[in-house]
Order: structure tokens, then C-alpha cells, then sequence
């Protein structure tokens, strides 16, 4: 069968940490230590601007999103009590940050996002040169509300079971599995749009 | 077994190998999974693709911990405020600050030697709306010009000099209500100094907006006749103005009355900040004439 041929952030080296690295890292920060947040940024920044981004759609807002996380993370690190892994309390930050920066930004709104997939917006030249499914699969992704993004990056990208990104999310497993079934309805829906042409 | 949780964490690469054994095992012979599991690898594929091809900025962490180090919006605030109030306090006429301590003081001597609380309470408000009307305006600030050309805005300018005369009053208050021990009882002079705070609120904020209004000489003309006139017994003039005494009643009670006072005098103070902005217009026009 064939699998995904991408080195997955948890899978690669640098990500590798323990689980005692990880709370290492926490306590230096409780102690004030400036270097533990470039190392928790050297080690976590790639994982929490790429979920910042797929949230917001918005390189400037997931930017600020991520430094915020830095900074909230820096300020509550003594309410982390290694019940779970670094990066899941990380990226539940990164989460409510992103959740709060698109609440008072009006700029997304559903249905303008899914006007994205639905209506003709390129020249014919250019549609006749988007035959590419993968395309289709990024645009059927970013039409999707943010709700149904996160879940997307958490269990894929993230690496994180349904259980973890329950808790990120702070909602009951079985809403995690029915945003991943919309999703795929959802994509389907695109994709077969997209064979009618 | 549920299916679709299996296609997920295998498309996520999440099953242990014995798991994903049996997986595949099962989707050999199952045409639907194996059309599900194609659309969760593209969509798999396509989130750890994009996500992975946009670097993390480098420079997150430095501004990460500048934010952290910063001061806070509350010592920011709090340091901006201290610097406006003791900037204020150097433009502001120095006589303002020794002529009402002088007058608070020959009214207490007074007070005291005629034994006379009243003396007092007619002549603290009066002090402190006299000082309140010296201190805004062109007329009044050694360096109008300065003041008006910084960049604060004119209602702050007169909000920091009006909180530290009103301060200021306040002190003298309390000072001349201490000096009152010599003739009263200590536990008579907390009702007292209530008594004495709100007439002067309101008497202060009034001859405030009256000088920025028509000039210090008639707002204090005005103030102080409203204030005098609650201490005037019609009645003694003649039956022709008997009339007037259930007025002159209502007046007297409306300067007894320390939650009206309070009210109207922050409803006056509100009203002089915004007319300092006037104030300035009208200060940069009679400069341009």
C-alpha cells in the first residue's frame, strides 16, 4: 500500500525530543531562562507557524499568533504539568491565539472561502492548465472553516492521535471524527466537482 | 472495528506494524476503504506538503522574548502619567501654590479664634475654585506656546493640572480640618472634611469651566456669587420677597446635597476638559490674527 513519502515533522531527528527534554525546557523557562525560548522555538517553530498559518491563512497574523504562543507559553509555563506532550499544550495555545486573532478579523467568512472552489476566478488558459488533482486537494483544504483545517494538520502534519488533538481542540474525540469525515466529504464533493468539468 | 479510524491513523501513519499488517490485509479485499484511504493520502499528503514548504520565520523567538521583557501597558501608563504631572507641575505659576496655603491658613487662624467652624466651611470652597481658575490658558501659562505645541492633548494638559491643584486642595483641606482639633472634637471632623469635599468639587469644577469659558475674573465674579447667595436670608428684606424663600430653600439644600454636587461637578469637569480643546482653537486664532 502506498504511504505518504514526506519526512513527518515527528519523525525527523530534530523533533525527536523526550519527554524529559521537554519538561527540562519548561523548567528553564519557570527559572527565566531566555535561551529556553529560542531552543523551544528551534525545536517546536516549524510545528506551531505552519498550525498558526493553516488557521489563519495569513502569514502576518500567523506570525503574531506564534510569537504570542511564545510569549503565553513563556508566562503559564507553571501551569504545564507534563500530563501530556509539550507540543500538544503548545499547540493548544497556538490554537486559542489563532481562534482569538480570527474572531476579531472579519476578513474570513465561509462562504467567501468556499467561493474559492465553487466559482471560476482564472482565465480559461489558466483552468485548462489546472488539471492537477493536487490543486483541487490544497483549495477543497482551504476552503474548509478553520475548525476543520485544525484537525487536518493535527492528526497529519502534527502527528497527534485523536485523542491528543481532542485536547487541543477541547473537544470530545467524537467532534474530532466527524470534522475529519466532513473534511473528506468535503473534498470529495470538490473533487468530483472538479471531474464534471 | 471501525474502518474509518483505521484508514485516518493509517493514512497518518499512526498503526503499529502489526496493526497496519491487518489493515492492509483487510483492504485487499475491500474496494471502498481502498477508495477512502487514496483521498485521506491526498489530503495527507497535501497538509504536510504545504505545511512543511513554508519556513518558520527566524527571527520569532527574539521578538518572542522582547515582547517578554518588555514593560508592561500598566508601567508604561503609570510612567507617562508621572512625567506629564511633573512636567505640568514646573509650567504651572508657583504663587498659586504658596497664595492658597497663605489664605487657607489666615482662614483657619480666624476660624479658630472666633471658634467658628463655618468660617471655614464658606471660605475652603472659595480657595479652591479661586486656584482652580489659574490654571489653563493662555493667560495663565508662562509658556502657552510650549504647552500647546507638544503633541499631548489639551484636555490631558488640563486634567494633570487639575489633579494636582485639586490634590493639592485636598491637602490644605486636611490640613485646616487637623488644625480644627484645637476647637473640636476628633470624631466631628470626619463628617466635617465629607462636608466641606463636596461644595468644593462642584464650586472647583464650575469656576473651571466658567474661566475657560469668559476668563478667570468673571468665573470667579460667578462662582462666588452662587456660593454666597445659599447664605442669604430674603426674608429679613421684606414680605415682597417672602416668595422666593422656598427657592432659596431648595437652593440651600442643593449645596447640602454631596451625591448632587459630586455628580454635577464631574458632569462640569467632563464638560471643561472638552472645552480645552477649544480653548486651544480659539488661543491658535487670536496668535494667527
Amino acid at each position: 500500500m502506498p504511504t505518504a513519502n514526506l519526512a513527518l515533522p515527528w519523525q525527523t531527528q530534530t523533533v525527536m525530543t523526550k519527554p524529559a527534554e521537554d519538561l527540562d525546557l519548561i523548567r528553564r523557562m519557570q527559572a527565566g531562562d531566555d535561551d529556553a525560548v529560542r531552543d523551544l522555538y528551534a525545536l517546536y517553530g516549524q510545528r506551531l507557524y505552519a498550525y498558526a498559518l493553516r488557521l489563519t491563512n495569513d502569514p502576518a497574523t500567523a506570525e503574531d499568533v506564534t510569537q504570542n504562543t511564545l510569549v503565553t507559553a513563556w508566562h503559564t509555563a507553571r501551569t504545564f504539568r507534563g500530563e501530556g506532550r509539550l507540543i500538544a499544550w503548545l499547540l493548544g495555545i497556538v490554537h486559542h491565539t489563532a481562534m482569538k486573532a480570527l474572531r476579531g478579523d472579519t476578513r474570513y467568512l465561509d462562504d467567501v472561502a468556499e467561493e474559492i472552489v465553487s466559482e471560476d476566478q482564472q482565465s480559461p488558459e489558466e483552468q485548462a492548465q489546472v488539471k492537477d488533482e493536487r490543486r483541487w486537494v490544497r483549495q477543497g483544504i482551504q476552503s474548509l472553516s478553520p475548525e476543520h483545517r485544525a484537525v487536518l494538520d493535527l492528526i497529519f502534519y502534527q502527528g497527534l492521535s485523536l485523542n491528543e488533538a481532542a485536547q487541543v481542540l477541547n473537544i470530545p474525540v467524537g467532534t474530532v471524527k466527524s470534522r475529519l469525515s466532513y473534511a473528506r466529504d468535503h473534498l470529495r464533493g470538490v473533487l468530483a466537482r472538479t471531474e464534471e468539468r | 472495528m471501525n474502518h474509518e479510524e483505521q484508514l485516518i491513523r493509517y493514512a497518518a501513519n499512526q498503526l503499529n506494524e502489526s496493526e497496519r499488517a491487518d489493515f492492509e490485509k483487510h483492504m485487499a479485499g475491500c474496494a471502498s476503504c481502498q477508495a477512502d484511504l487514496t483521498l485521506w493520502q491526498s489530503l495527507a499528503n497535501e497538509v504536510i506538503a504545504s505545511d512543511s514548504a513554508v519556513p518558520a520565520p527566524v527571527h520569532l523567538a527574539d521578538s518572542a522574548l522582547e515582547a517578554i521583557h518588555a514593560p508592561s501597558k500598566l508601567t508604561r501608563a503609570y510612567k507617562s502619567t508621572a512625567q506629564l504631572l511633573r512636567m505640568q507641575l514646573l509650567l504651572m505659576h508657583n504663587e498659586l501654590w504658596i497664595g492658597s496655603a497663605a489664605l487657607m491658613f489666615i482662614f483657619l487662624a480666624m476660624a479658630l479664634l472666633v471658634a467658628r467652624v463655618e468660617v471655614l466651611h464658606f471660605f475652603v470652597p472659595m480657595i479652591a475654585a479661586g486656584t482652580v481658575t489659574l490654571i489653563y490658558g493662555a493667560e495663565h501659562d508662562p509658556a502657552a506656546e510650549l504647552t500647546f505645541a507638544t503633541p499631548i492633548s489639551p484636555w490631558k494638559i488640563l486634567l494633570a493640572r487639575l489633579t494636582l491643584v485639586s490634590a493639592y486642595n485636598v491637602f490644605l483641606a486636611l490640613c485646616a480640618t487637623a488644625g480644627l482639633l484645637l476647637i473640636l472634637p476628633p470624631q466631628a471632623l470626619g463628617e466635617l472634611l465629607l462636608g466641606w469635599l463636596a461644595p468644593m468639587t462642584f464650586l472647583s469644577a464650575l469656576a473651571l469651566l466658567l474661566s475657560l469659558w469668559i476668563g478667570t475674573s468673571n468665573a470667579l465674579f460667578i462662582s462666588y456669587t452662587l456660593w454666597a447667595a445659599q447664605y442669604l436670608a430674603l426674608t429679613s428684606v421684606g414680605e415682597w420677597f417672602a416668595f422666593l424663600t422656598p427657592w432659596l430653600e431648595s437652593y440651600r439644600q442643593f449645596w447640602n446635597d454631596p451625591a448632587l454636587l459630586f455628580i454635577f461637578g464631574f458632569a462640569l469637569v467632563l464638560s471643561a476638559l472638552w472645552s480645552a480643546g477649544r480653548e486651544q482653537v480659539q488661543w491658535r486664532r487670536s496668535i494667527a490674527m
